[in-house]
């Protein structure tokens, strides 16, 4: 599986358990309901922050990266 | 040490051409370390508090800490937290070794594995502490954090699967099939064992689906079959790698291994009511855990033996590698402890053990000596290889740890010995007129000298696991154990 596949799947996993979270936290009978939705949403939030985060940070090490050098499509010196 | 050498009748079938080294996910193992190794000094420390409770009743604080609401925390800190996290982080690091593939699913797979287990353990301790515990032993968490956990047990049962797949190595590795059978049989046990009606969709309080004997005896079935497949089957798969890489030896016989593993796993499912002997569960259900339960004695000595014998040769490594050393000693444990279950699962015996602090002294030389030693001596093995590092800062300090945790351990399961047989002959004393000769009151007051030596192995245990946090922190970071770059490396570095 690739790995941006990978992201957006866990990423969209994780955004429908922060929603449950938040549909928790909303109707919760008591505390401890109260506290696990809360915890659930922030848990969600931040996972994906962090998700959208390393995309961005591959991205910059790929555009930093050191290019290969090639002479007629074979890589002579990395 | 090639796979060859790991697993000789895979010999055969592997491949002539040169080992490929793929991108290996080391980053969730090294999380997977550092969180276990936290939530053991966690686990310890709570441990240690609730035997001063025991001891000192003053020190139950109400509500939030008293012995009630602490004990689940120090049982499920231990045994899912500090246990869990070494299962899955060394199994992440088994598999896509011995598969020679990275870890299927992606880091975003793997992180969500590690931080969702992560935000469980602590929602079930706070839930604990909160005073919302389901009351089933080992099965604590309210039912939404249940549900959580099948959650992420699936994404690890995913990407573990999903790496087997996807192996370049035709065979499958005996320590793969013990970790598949923790995972699977877990999920399996956790589930059944978690069936229950919420009050509300918003409410943390819920009712169990099954009721009377039936609810008890599917509750120990669950209760003996994590100590079977979770504090068992998977550290065996730890076992099974991290010994023969230790010792850089063979696995004694292979074909024993899958013998051990096969029998252990067919045998332990059906041990669980001989938790419930001299109750209302049907007298023919207590003699089945009974019968099995002594059946286990022979894989789970064909384990031991496997284990031990596979130092044939290597035996001087005991006195150089103290990691070793704690992986050894944990595989004479866990024979010593799967002597003792059996022992204590016959009728007699347990008329005299159930319900003392024997019970207690028998789960602790397991838990102890067995899981945690076998976690401490990967863990020696595995942090200098994953941080990259010459070697351990210090193996005065492992030896040190060792005897410190040995003598912690033989404090802790010897007071426990004593208390438990005097506290079960106490209760059954009768006088000349048919009374009980002693009150309870008068057996806690007896009890009360062997729960401060108790107390005492546990100080001396929790000493142990902050010395290795010492030793592994520095191994980490000390100058002393940093490899030195080639010249060429240190050129290119330079320029």
């Amino acid at each position: 599986m690739g790995s941006t596949l990978s992201d957006v799947i866990i990423g969209v996993l994780v955004a429908c358990l922060g929603l449950i979270g938040l549909f928790a936290a909303a109707g919760a009978l008591d505390i401890e309901m109260s506290i696990f939705g809360w915890s659930m949403a922030g848990f969600a939030l931040v996972f994906i922050l962090g998700l959208i985060k390393r995309h961005y940070d591959e991205i910059d090490a790929a555009r930093h990266a050191p290019q290969a050098v090639t002479i007629e499509g074979v890589a002579i010196h990395e | 040490m090639s796979e060859a050498v790991l697993n000789p009748l895979a010999a055969p079938y592997t491949t002539a051409a040169p080992a490929r080294h793929p991108a290996y996910n080391e980053d969730i193992v090294r999380k997977f370390l550092i969180a276990s190794m936290f939530w053991g000094v966690v686990a310890f420390l709570v441990g240690c508090y609730i035997a001063a409770e025991l001891a000192w009743p003053q020190l139950n604080i109400a509500p939030w800490f008293n012995f009630g609401r602490l004990r689940p925390v120090h049982t499920s800190a231990a045994i899912f937290a500090f246990g869990g996290c070494a299962l899955l982080g060394t199994s992440f690091y088994v598999v896509q070794r011995t598969c020679r593939a990275p870890l299927w699913g992606g880091k975003a797979l793997a992180d969500f594995v590690f931080w969702g287990y992560q935000f469980v353990i602590v929602m079930a301790a706070l839930s604990y502490v909160l005073g919302f515990s389901k009351s089933r032993e080992y099965a604590e968490p309210p039912w939404h954090i249940a549900v959580l956990l099948v959650v992420v047990w699936v994404a690890y049962l995913v990407a573990y699967v999903g790496t087997l797949l996807k192996r370049e190595e035709p065979h499958i590795y005996v320590a793969n099939w013990f970790y598949l059978a923790f995972i699977v049989t877990v999920a399996m046990l956790w589930i059944t064992n978690n069936l229950t009606l919420p009050v509300s969709i918003y409410s943390s309080r819920s009712y169990s689906l099954l009721s009377g004997a039936q609810d008890a005896m599917v509750q120990w079935w669950y209760g003996h079959n994590a100590v079977g497949f979770y504090l068992t089957a998977g550290f065996l798969g730890m076992m099974y790698y991290f010994i023969p890489k230790a010792a850089d030896r063979p696995v004694y016989s292979y074909r024993l291994s899958v013998v051990h593993f096969w029998a252990l796993i067919f045998i332990y499912i059906w041990a669980g009511p001989h938790h419930l002997e001299y109750t209302s569960l049907p007298d023919w259900t207590q003699t089945l855990g009974m019968v099995f339960s002594i059946m286990l004695w022979m894989p789970s000595w064909g384990g031991m033996i496997n284990g031990l014998m596979t130092l044939s040769g290597a035996w001087e490594k005991l006195r150089t590698d103290p990691g070793l050393r704690f992986s050894v000693t944990a595989v004479g444990f866990y024979g010593m402890s799967t002597f003792e279950g059996p022992l204590m699962s016959i009728r007699s015996v347990n008329a005299l053990a159930h319900y003392t602090d024997w019970v207690i002294g028998h789960v602790h030389s397991g838990t102890l000596g067995w899981v945690a030693f076998i976690v401490f001596g990967s863990f020696y093995y595995l942090v200098p290889v994953l941080w990259k590092r010459n070697g351990l800062y210090s193996k005065r300090l492992v030896a040190w740890h060792y005897w410190i945790s040995t003598l912690g351990i033989v404090l802790y399961i010897t007071s426990m010995w004593v208390a438990g047989i005097m506290e079960g002959l106490m209760w059954r004393a009768y006088d000349a007129m048919g009374f009980l000769q002693y009150s309870f009151i008068q057996t806690v007051v007896a009890v009360h000298p062997l729960y401060v030596v108790r107390l005492t192995g546990g100080l001396f245990f929790l000493l142990g696991m902050l010395i290795m946090c010492f030793n592994l922190i520095m191994t980490v970071t000390s100058r002393s154990t940093a490899r030195a770059i080639a010249p060429a490396a240190a050129l290119a570095a330079g320029a």
